[in-house]
């Protein structure tokens, strides 16, 4: 229990680092407060996500419980939404509605995971059937393949993440399990001809970041450079020349962590792996005391979103994981997703204090 | 409970991912001491790399100055507008410098190290003082220093000193131990080349910072470039002048030097180019005109061109000769004007014939009749042996690039060449060097000055001394004695009293009536080209050499001509203009 108990604690300490990392890494940060400026921005957003987070954690978990089909039909619409109406970004995706404010495949991943978990729970008798697989593998793949063809390569993966832990963790034999990756496996060589060319070339990259330093491997290249270049204590708050010469390509949103260890080396990047494995123990925690399945579920899956998140992101950072675009929870620059987090940990921490009253 | 089985399979399956999970973060940990840690210093010198660009800054070359301390060759500050990279769109700020500096810049932008472009070089000072003036609407521009070499008394000095310009593809091959880089001037010809090592800078650089996008965030370190060496030659640069001047309009070249130490005072070649110009850089076309030319300005002919040396190789026949006793003391000859040899006619250059001449008298009057005569007697192998024994058909080493040498006949040369054996006509020919036999006027110049020393040859060189940057001596260029021909002291004597005679009363009668006595002799090279080619060769004072010379008129007609007018005005320059023929006459 008393790990537990240190929840909100942990979630703020990752606050205030990224809160420091999008300081450091912010260019105009000399300049007063300017609300253009991504450090005051990040501080407003992380203001009101804690209020959020304080709002959501007094709702009853089995609220969303409920709205399950509605959660689903909201995700479709805003989806659809956005491949029709959305406004695109640098890279040519359409990932925004209402230019550039709302990123609903942000939202979607939440929403998604309290719909899967209000479906699994629903029907414990059920778990480990071909029926439930065959029903939750269908209502995954609509999301999914809308934030395919966005394309938020990144986001698709956490679907396919959540999809996959709902059937780890609710008893799916692994004979079912390794057929369902099978299956998968075996429709992957289809999804490379859906592919835009930018995500194949940012797969491909994964492979050999060597071979071109200036085309697509740079990113990886530099991001290597920059936590290589911190050393074991880095070169100093504020002093990175990989990120503060912008060498360091997204600095501030996925390579957040590189620029977090060139300043603070390896000492400074332990502290979030730490920080880290210590939120997503904590959540399974709160799933193993959570009084009910519906309760267990939904940790359990926010919990595997998290890992995955944060094992994607960092690996990535140090180049052992494709370059997805996928964000480094409450560390990276960004509204939309440190909002949705704090909604996911306001639901995990009302959780946690259900399972304690018991 | 219905609903407890799934709860327990939930929690049994959360145990299984906690060990996954903490697979995970060991992984990620791992990854992280490898690369932050195990290979810190990689990155690191990667993330310098990124950021540090180095620019090397042009070095100084060492100045040249003649013997008297007259600047050849020196290095200048120069200015150029440069633009940062980044800054600003280049077309754009060049239109704004046209503008400033009132004037149309012509040569197309060039980009240099790391993105840097040079928008206008050189500019005057006058024009340093406006851009200065008016920088606030340039933004990212500089004016930066170069050093830029001329060459003071241009074409004059142009063979002799050579030019620099930029380093070719070749030459950075061949320079690459020595950080060379394809921004460098270096030397093309001439001094500037030979000693290329001695003469070059050393170079400095900048050390800038600088952001991805390349743009300078600040300069972290300079080191200027440093001048390391300069040289001062064995040339005498008025004396230069004057031997141009003497050429001036023709085809030919002077070389005067001290026998006695085997110093080149001058060395002329005309016609000339102009090197001040070939430093700026010049077009293809202008390069190929100079190349085309058919009076060859490139040419340093002193070294490279090859002629018939005529009558002045008589001299060579006299000493092999005398040396090999064929001409007793009180040996005369008749000379009627002709020589007839196996039925062929072999004329004397004077139809009227020269009558009865002693062997003296024979030099004087370079009678082709007595030369002939003796040169039969002699055969070929024993005039070519003493030829070589002088270095003809061999360079000297001096201290200039592309020295060349003569050619000498031979019988096995000629039967492989030509397919026909070594007739006694070709002896006869070579007897008053005509036929096959070809020269360097250096040849010349060493054989007139290993004369004037009875034997002893110097090497010939126009580097006197190197000067540290403090101007203190730090090398010597002392006489080498290159080789030495020995002769019994009475043939030196003979054949020096010849020479005199040729000036006293023979075919260099120009120079009778010098203040100082000159010996020497005169030459003239068949040209099946057009005008023959005039030589005039001697030393002087007579009795002490103190100068050697050699003139090479082309076209000049016969040597007591052009040739030998234009050494009669050299030595009177030098008698009057420097001291110790005087002090030795007085």
């Amino acid at each position: 229990m008393k790990i537990v108990k240190l929840f909100p604690l942990i979630v703020l300490s990752l606050c205030i680092i990224g809160l420091l990392a999008v300081y450091s890494t912010d260019p105009l940060r000399g300049s007063g407060i300017d609300l253009k400026s991504f450090f005051w921005r990040q501080l407003f957003w992380c203001l009101s996500s804690w209020m959020v987070f304080y709002l959501v954690s007094r709702i009853d978990y089995h609220w969303f419980i409920k709205l399950e089909w509605i959660l689903f039909l909201l995700i479709i619409v805003s989806l659809s939404a956005v491949l029709f109406f959305g406004s695109g970004d640098e890279t040519g995706a359409r990932r925004w509605l209402f230019s550039r404010s709302v990123q609903p495949s942000e939202f979607s991943k939440v929403g998604f995971a309290i719909f899967l978990a209000a479906l699994l729970s629903a029907s414990p008798e059920e778990h480990g059937s071909w029926w439930l697989l065959f029903k939750i593998s269908v209502l995954s793949v609509l999301p999914m393949v809308l934030i395919f063809v966005e394309p938020d390569l990144g986001t698709a993966l956490v679907i396919i993440v959540l999809w996959f832990s709902g059937l780890f963790f609710c008893g799916f034999g692994w004979k079912k399990i390794l057929t369902v990756l099978a299956l998968f496996g075996g429709l992957m060589p289809i999804s490379w001809l859906v592919l835009k060319d930018y995500q194949k070339q940012r797969l491909l990259s994964f492979f050999s970041p060597q071979s071109d330093p200036l085309g697509r491997g740079y990113n990886v290249l530099q991001s290597q450079i920059a936590i290589g270049a911190g050393g074991f204590l880095g070169k100093g708050w504020l002093s990175g020349t990989q990120s503060q010469l912008r060498f360091l390509p997204a600095h501030y949103t996925d390579f957040i962590f590189a620029s977090w260890c060139e300043q603070l080396g390896f000492i400074g990047g332990i502290l979030i792996l730490i920080l880290f494995f210590w939120l997503i123990w904590t959540i399974f925690r709160v799933s193993i005391e959570a009084s009910d399945l519906e309760g267990k579920i939904m940790a359990t899956l926010f919990g595997s979103m998290f890992t995955f998140q944060v094992m994607v992101n960092i690996g990535m950072n140090m180049g052992v994981m494709p370059i997805t675009g996928i964000p480094l929870p409450f560390i990276s620059y960004g509204g939309s997703s440190l909002f949705i987090n704090m909604v996911t940990m306001g639901i995990i921490w009302n959780i946690a204090k259900s399972g304690g009253k018991e | 409970m219905w609903n407890e089985k799934p709860k327990l399979i939930l929690d049994h399956r959360i145990e299984i991912f906690s060990w996954i999970l903490v697979g995970i973060f060991i992984f990620l940990l791992l990854n992280l001491w490898s690369i932050s840690v195990l290979q810190f210093n990689l990155y690191h010198e990667k993330s310098e790399l990124n950021r540090i660009r180095v620019i090397p800054l042009q070095a100084p070359r060492g100045m040249i100055t003649d013997r008297y301390g007259h600047i050849l060759a020196q290095d200048i500050p120069s200015f150029a507008v440069i633009l940062l990279p980044g800054s600003e769109d280049p077309e754009k700020s060049r239109k704004k410098l046209e503008v400033i500096l009132n004037r149309k810049i012509e040569k197309p932008l060039r980009e240099r190290y790391s993105g840097e472009i040079i928008l206008a070089s050189p500019i005057s000072i006058e024009e340093v003082t406006r851009v200065e003036e008016a920088k606030k609407e340039l933004p990212g521009v500089m004016i930066e220093a170069f050093p830029r070499r001329i060459y003071p008394p241009g074409e004059i000095v142009s063979h002799v000193i050579g030019y620099v310009g930029k380093i070719n593809a070749e030459e950075l091959k061949r320079y690459s131990q020595n950080q060379y880089n394809n921004e460098d001037m270096v030397g093309k010809s001439g001094i500037e080349l030979y000693y290329e090592d001695i003469i070059r800078g050393e170079k400095g650089y900048r050390k800038i910072e600088v952001d991805a996008p390349g743009r300078i965030v600040q300069m972290l370190d300079t080191s200027p470039p440093r001048f390391r060496h300069s040289l001062t030659l064995t040339l005498d640069l008025e004396l230069q002048q004057y031997c141009s001047e003497l050429l001036a309009g023709k085809s030919g070249t002077i070389i005067i030097g001290n026998p006695k130490n085997g110093e080149i005072l001058a060395m002329v070649n005309q016609p000339a180019f102009e090197p001040n110009l070939l430093v700026e850089g010049i077009s293809r076309e202008e390069w190929g005109k100079l190349l085309d030319n058919p009076l060859r300005p490139l040419t340093t002919r002193s070294l490279q061109a090859l002629y018939p040396p005529g009558s002045i190789f008589k001299l060579i026949i006299s000493l092999a000769a005398l040396n090999q006793n064929l001409v007793e003391k009180g040996r005369t000859f008749f000379c009627p004007g002709y020589f007839d040899y196996n039925g062929q006619h072999y004329p004397c250059w004077k139809k009227s014939g020269h009558g009865r001449l002693d062997f003296e008298e024979a030099i004087a009057q370079s009678c082709n009749v007595t030369f002939y005569t003796i040169g039969l007697e002699l055969g070929q192998d024993r005039i070519i042996d003493m030829a070589k024994r002088f270095g003809f058909g061999e360079t000297f080493d001096i201290d200039l690039p592309g020295e060349n040498h003569g050619f000498l006949p031979t019988s096995s040369w000629k039967r492989q060449k030509i397919g026909e054996p070594w007739y006694p006509g070709d002896t006869i020919n070579l007897s008053i060097g005509q036929g096959y036999l070809l020269v360097t006027p250096l040849e010349i110049y060493q054989m007139i000055a290993t004369i004037s020393t009875n034997g002893i040859t110097y090497r010939p060189h126009l580097l006197k001394q190197v000067n540290d940057e403090k101007g203190k001596i730090i090398t010597q260029n002392l006489p080498k004695i290159e080789n030495e021909v020995k002769l019994k002291p009475d043939v030196w004597q003979t054949v020096i009293r010849g020479m005199r005679k040729v000036v006293t009363e023979g075919t260099g009668k120009a120079c009778r009536d010098l203040p100082v006595a000159v010996a020497g002799k005169t030459g003239t090279a068949q040209n099946p080209h057009g005008k023959d080619h005039s030589w005039f060769a001697g030393f002087f004072p007579y009795d002490d050499p103190q100068y050697a010379f050699m003139v090479l008129v082309e076209n000049g007609g016969d040597g007591s001509g052009e040739a030998a007018h234009r050494g009669r005005d050299l030595v009177q320059w030098i008698f009057d203009n420097r001291e110790n023929t005087r002090n030795e006459d007085s």
